[in-house]
């Protein structure tokens, strides 16, 4: 599962670790937000870097005290139709200012990349699109109607300024 | 929500139809694998043998899109719950349109 | 009406460059139908019973004569020489080929016009009152609210894969030709003092389980309305159902959290967005975008106009047609004029090519390029001096555009149906024709009065049976086609869902129990003048329930 970043493919050092499943020797893992929540600071996993797979019905909001020592978020796009990872990821980059990698897992589609970037999005991770797909994804439209997660300069603000 | 349609039981006799991916026209599977434009054309398919042809119609998605089973007689009429769904599939809609639908 | 800048035109062509690429990877094989199909729906592509079907969105019913023109262009050149026009006041070309469809969309946007966002799980056309900027009766032009909506929710990242489709209406009238009670979200344009504001509806809507909508804001002054769409989006987007395709809209949402609960999800969303959050919508855009619909300067006429009168005097059939057909415009002099798309026995809703060409001519003519599209599928021409009229009337009658019958019993909603439409369960378009030849006749229907038949051939209720004051809904008993009559449905300011008047009935039987009803009718009225959903409201269903079901 190639990952994709700033236009690039990248290395991924992170393993998630499923529930049921104890982490062995991995240095930088990624848990569900319940277990991260309890476990955060259990011996064997408070010693590792921690990430957290926010699951779509789960609440960003739970992980607002914790945005400063998180390096990774992933949201889980378990089936491309439910939409809840793109409010996932506008609340916590603009709402709770989360600025480490906001990361698109699970059923991610080529087509959906362009407005998951304006979500809030800079890695992707999925089977469904490859990087020369994301680079067009995301060259289709210059410009938008709406703020968004992107610093992209909205219609109406460029038409204020004529 | 196109294709759920009734599910057939394996013996019940069965066409093929689908649409034209580029078209949009309505086709029926022939005989031998291939697609008509035409439901007098249709192949008729049972048991293991329908499942085959109904799953290499699935894997055509450049040709046809959407396939799924038709009841049909034995001898290829088409019957059961959904006759008038495909008779008006096969003949076009019931009311005359555009031009020929007026009423000047 | 309002035109786009480079802005909105580079997006529109920018959109068509995706759906083509998309389309050649679909028909290379690099892209499967089930990641298509989203991206198909949301530019208007169906798969239907014969053929693709292409949705093209009409703003808020708005066409001018240059648009309407491009459409018939169209549909001669892509479909089979005809379009019908729908409940949300778009269009549908039922023939086209996906193939062709993304030269189709550029055809479209060279005339500022597009496919984008007419289905799928995202916001759809913003609808709205077909008479704006024109009536007599509206508080102010709800169209630049419509317009700055538009682009609002056009191409919004975060709301694009909703739990289901999501529409949105607006009124400024106290009566309301928008059915805003039956939507996502209604909004009513009102004024405080001299702050212009929206009153809220939510969760109103048909279907499965229909429902008028709670109003969950009193006021909601216009500065903030975008952010307040915002906040009912995103509480939607988190919190609608996704376990079940008829269970996910708003509405359920709404009535399963309860008014109250969902109403404080949503100021609590609205009190938590921070200030770099907030839209901020600029004064200068408002009022750019507002000056489009500030036309057309009509010259001052006298509100009587001789040659009107003389006409009327003249010709039975425009005296007849001016009875009924017209609207009271603002301004003395002028009037709306509805174009009927329901001739008798004909096709509710369609236009032939040939047709559209004489509405855009006379549009461009005596219209000042104004034309709109209503939710009850036919056409107004919003802006017409009293004195052209009547030629108007001739060139709509040989084109069979002047049947006099604008909200009148044949005046029908009718939905495409099993003739067309891959979720039907019934025909529709052949049981309105049925009906209407029961009361072809124009005393007959004058002396019945205002009157809204609503047919839809499935639950889906695209034909809008629920709000009819007789709905018709089609359903399917074990192949055969069957008919469910209701009662009491109202789309308007008392909006109410229709009651179901007894078991159903087979097409055959439909336009007997129509005309059962219908003398019903006629024999209680206090007088002439008491409208049958008025009659009905004060006598109640028994006596029409017993007129249908006499014969058991």
């Amino acid at each position: 599962m190639p990952l994709i970043k700033n236009n690039q493919i990248a290395e991924n050092i992170w393993t998630y670790i499923p529930d049921d499943e104890p982490p062995t020797t991995e240095s930088h893992i990624v848990l569900d937000l319940e277990r991260f929540l309890s476990e955060r600071q259990q011996q064997d996993i408070s010693n590792r870097a921690l990430a957290v797979r926010l699951a779509p019905a789960d609440d960003p909001e739970r992980l607002r005290p914790y945005l400063d020592e998180l390096d990774l978020i992933e949201v889980d796009f378990p089936k491309y139709a439910d939409g809840r990872g793109f409010s996932h990821a506008q609340l916590l980059r603009r709402r709770y200012g989360y600025r480490g990698e906001l990361r698109a897992v699970g059923e991610v589609l080529r087509d959906q990349i362009l407005y998951m970037h304006r979500s809030g999005f800079d890695t992707f991770s999925t089977t469904r699109a490859d990087l020369s797909d994301v680079m067009a994804a995301l060259d289709e439209f210059s410009l938008s109607y709406q703020k968004a997660a992107d610093t992209r300069e909205t219609v109406f603000g460029i038409r204020l300024k004529r | 929500m196109t294709s759920v349609r009734p599910k057939l039981k394996p013996e019940t006799p069965k066409a093929v139809t689908a649409w034209d991916t580029q078209t949009g026209q309505t086709v029926w599977m022939t005989p031998d694998g291939s697609w008509s434009l035409s439901a007098k054309d249709l192949g008729i398919f049972v048991g293991d043998a329908a499942e085959a042809k109904l799953s290499a119609a699935r894997g055509q998605e450049n040709k046809v899109t959407d396939p799924y089973f038709m009841e049909v007689t034995e001898n290829g009429t088409i019957c059961g719950r959904e006759t008038l769904r495909e008779n008006i599939r096969s003949n076009g809609p019931t009311v005359a349109y555009g031009k020929a639908g007026q009423t000047l | 009406m309002y035109r786009y800048d480079e802005f909105d035109a580079t997006l529109v062509n920018e959109r068509v460059s995706q759906f083509r690429g998309q389309v050649a990877r679909r028909l290379a094989g690099s892209l499967l139908e089930d990641e298509f199909k989203p991206l198909r729906l949301q530019n208007g592509v169906y798969l239907q019973m014969h053929a693709y079907m292409l949705r093209v969105a009409i703003p808020y019913g708005q066409l001018g004569s240059t648009q309407l023109r491009r459409l018939a262009e169209i549909s001669e050149k892509y479909d089979r020489g005809y379009g019908h026009f729908t409940t949300r006041q778009n269009i549908q070309f039922n023939w086209v080929e996906l193939k062709d469809i993304p030269d189709i969309l550029q055809d479209l946007a060279e005339v500022e016009m597009h496919a984008i966002q007419t289905s799928g799980n995202c916001i759809r056309n913003v609808t709205s009152d077909h008479f704006a900027g024109a009536t007599a009766d509206e508080l102010m032009d709800p169209r630049p609210w419509c317009e700055i909506i538009r682009q609002w929710s056009t191409f919004h990242p975060e709301f694009a894969f909703l739990p289901r489709k999501f529409k949105i209406a607006v009124t400024a009238a106290e009566h309301d030709r928008a059915a805003i009670r039956v939507h996502d979200i209604g909004l009513h344009l009102k004024k405080r003092g001299e702050t212009i504001g929206f009153e809220g509806h939510v969760g109103g809507g048909q279907g499965r389980t229909p429902v008028i909508a709670t109003k969950v804001s009193e006021f909601v002054p216009e500065s903030e309305i975008l952010d307040y769409l915002e906040a009912v989006m995103r509480v939607y987007n988190r919190f609608g159902r996704r376990d079940n395709k008829y269970k996910a809209r708003i509405k359920i949402l709404v009535s399963e959290t309860g008014a109250e609960e969902f109403s404080r999800l949503v100021e609590a969303e609205y009190a938590a967005q921070s200030p770099h959050e907030k839209i901020a919508l600029p004064v200068t855009e408002i009022e750019r975008i507002t000056a489009y619909f500030s036309g057309p300067d009509l010259p001052a006429r006298p509100s009587r106009s001789k040659a009107f009168d003389d006409a009327r005097a003249a010709d039975p059939g425009f005296d007849q047609w001016a009875s009924v057909n017209l609207q009271p415009h603002k301004h003395a002099g002028y009037t709306s004029l509805t174009v009927s798309l329901k001739p008798i026995g004909g096709l509710a809703g369609d236009a032939t090519t040939e047709q559209m060409m004489v509405i855009a001519d006379l549009a461009e003519t005596f219209g000042h390029d104004d034309i709109r599209v209503s939710h009850a599928q036919n056409i107004v021409l919003p802006h017409i001096a009293l004195d052209d009229l009547h030629a108007i009337y001739q060139q709509l009658d040989q084109a069979g555009l002047a049947t006099a019958n604008e909200s009148l019993i044949t005046d029908m909603i009718v939905c495409p149906g099993l003739d067309y439409c891959n979720l039907a369960n019934a025909r529709s378009i052949p049981v309105g024709q049925d009906i209407q030849k029961v009361f072809a006749d124009p005393a007959y229907q004058r002396d019945i009065g205002k009157l809204h038949i609503n047919i839809s051939g499935c639950i889906n209720a695209c034909g809008h049976h629920h709000v009819g004051h007789i709905g018709i809904l089609g359903v399917d008993r074990k192949g055969q086609e069957f008919y469910q009559i209701s009662l009491g449905g109202r789309a308007d300011e008392k909006a109410a869902i229709g009651e179901i008047a007894g078991k159903a009935l087979s097409q055959e039987e439909i336009p007997a129990a129509i005309k059962q009803i219908i003398e019903t009718y006629r024999s209680h009225r206090l007088t002439k003048d008491e409208r049958f959903i008025d009659t009905l409201e004060r006598i109640g269903h028994t006596p029409f329930k017993e007129a249908i079901y006499a014969a058991d």
